[in-house]
């Protein structure tokens, strides 16, 4: 499901930036960006269509991506020119591809975006309450010992766990991970969201009794008591 | 060694002013050489309180700059003499004076007194930038009310920042009635969410808005009741450990009455 997601989302942002006509042609590899030029393209359309594409901030031309470019495509000072204009950019150039599986001539390249590298597992955590106006943003899991309060923000690409009473607003899972939770000792948020599923407080909100986990169940968030 | 306390709310109105005077003079009538700064520069108020307005020759902002001395701007308290105000000006704003200055004021004045107690502006601006800068304690003063709750949570956190750790809490203009009808927020309430030591309860009282425009802190009334619990703070911060008081609790026969209501 989650898979799923992330797949139609890279989908539809390629959709927006992708033009099959375009000279130039980007392909995402482990190793980097592999680039081919449309037949009998002049090299100055080549180099102002890539310069373009950096100064726009394209997606894929990432600081340290190294580029790959076919070898005797352009001749070799020609080929200098474009490593000079990848280096003010900050990105590596080569001629020499490393990845030997790569499609002979795809006729209607299905452009792969480099998929974000897996974080190493690691945890975020904080000794002390975070209060009001405090924010906590982090790529991984958090664990707070201390409560977090209102108008405090949380906010854990994992999940959260809190030693304590939450009334901030949390959010979960927040780079799309619909599997991440929420526990804390009293669980009374203010608004809870995990991944893009969002829920907020009852208008009267009671005091929460014990410990409780909310997680996604059938699209919803829901709190389960939990024992700790 | 004296210490250097600030008095800060975040919200405003809920009582900073007449918390620093009253302090002030609770300090001063222990005998102690009090001095109070107001930093308020362009809405000062605290020298009203203390009926001094009339007094007052120079102000913060002449010292901090290098005009006078402070010794030369400081002001006597008519009744209590060993109790000094150093007013700020009505006409500059928060940008005449800066935190540096402030702390290297407070360094000179820590030799002559006791207690140097700063009386911040609302908000968590320059103003309270520079209040704080020279403090090694501060009170929080909130009020149970949700938006200074809030805000007073917010102030602790900035505190907590500018590595102020030494922080106390007053819980000012309590009415016992609202919080039994549970119309108000409890001290439970605020504890669970400030959780930090509370040195004061004082309840709402009609006597701080007298006081307040006869220029004398409800401190010196004998029958006030938040006179009385200035007074239990001054005691708190000389180290008395002095219970909170309670407002009576039901007799026999009112809880027989709600026993019978019930039915």
């Amino acid at each position: 499901m989650c898979k799923e997601n992330l797949f139609r989302f890279y989908s539809l942002r390629n959709a927006g930036v992708i033009d099959l006509n375009d000279i130039v042609k980007i392909k995402g590899l482990k190793s980097g960006l592999q680039l081919t030029f449309a037949k009998g393209a002049s090299f100055d359309d080549v180099q102002a269509n890539l310069l373009h594409k950096l100064q726009t901030g394209e997606k894929f031309f990432i600081r340290g991506t190294t580029v790959f470019v076919p070898k005797d495509f352009f001749a070799e000072e020609q080929n200098e020119k474009l490593r000079r204009m990848f280096h003010r950019h900050g990105m590596l150039f080569s001629t020499e591809l490393k990845m030997p599986t790569f499609p002979k001539t795809p006729t209607k390249t299905v452009v792969e975006v480099k998929k974000a590298e897996e974080p190493a597992p690691k945890m975020l955590v904080i000794n002390r309450t975070v209060r009001g106006g405090q924010e906590v943003k982090t790529e991984s899991s958090v664990m707070i010992f201390g409560n977090v309060n209102p108008g405090a923000q949380i906010v854990a690409g994992g999940n959260i766990d809190i030693r304590g009473i939450c009334r901030g607003f949390v959010h979960a899972g927040a780079f799309g991970d619909e599997s991440a939770f929420v526990v804390a000792d009293r669980l009374m948020p203010m608004q809870i969201r995990i991944a893009d599923v969002i829920a907020r407080s009852p208008d009267n909100m009671e005091k929460a009794q014990q410990a409780e986990r909310a997680s996604i169940k059938d699209g919803h968030i829901v709190f389960e008591p939990i024992m700790r | 060694m004296s210490e250097i306390i600030v008095i800060t709310s975040g919200k405003g109105g809920v009582g900073k002013t007449t918390t620093t005077a009253n302090i002030g003079v609770g300090l001063a009538m222990r005998g102690n050489r009090v001095a109070l700064i107001d930093t308020d520069t362009g809405l000062r108020n605290l020298d009203l309180l203390l009926g001094l307005e009339n007094r007052i020759m120079y102000d913060l902002v002449d010292v901090t700059s290098g005009r006078v001395k402070f010794n030369k701007a400081l002001v006597r308290h008519k009744k209590y003499d060993t109790l000094y105000l150093l007013p700020t000006s009505q006409v500059k704003d928060k940008s005449a004076v800066n935190p540096e200055q402030l702390v290297e004021l407070c360094k000179e004045m820590q030799k002559d007194f006791d207690f140097i107690i700063i009386d911040c502006p609302a908000g968590i601006e320059q103003g309270f930038k520079t209040a704080i800068a020279a403090a090694d304690c501060a009170i929080v003063v909130t009020m149970p009310e949700i938006s200074a709750v809030r805000d007073a949570d917010k102030i602790i956190g900035e505190l907590g920042r500018a590595d102020k750790e030494n922080i106390k809490l007053i819980v000012n203009r309590i009415r016992p009635q609202m919080v039994e009808n549970g119309d108000m927020l409890d001290m439970e309430d605020i504890n669970e969410i400030l959780s930090i030591d509370c040195i004061g309860q004082v309840p709402d009282d009609e006597m701080v808005v007298t006081a307040t425009n006869r220029g004398e802190p409800v401190i010196a009334m004998k029958d006030s009741t938040a006179g009385k619990a200035y007074k239990n703070i001054v005691g708190r911060l000389c180290g008395e450990r002095i219970p909170f008081y309670k407002p009576p609790k039901e007799g026999f026969f009112a809880k027989l009455k709600k026993l019978f209501g019930m039915f």
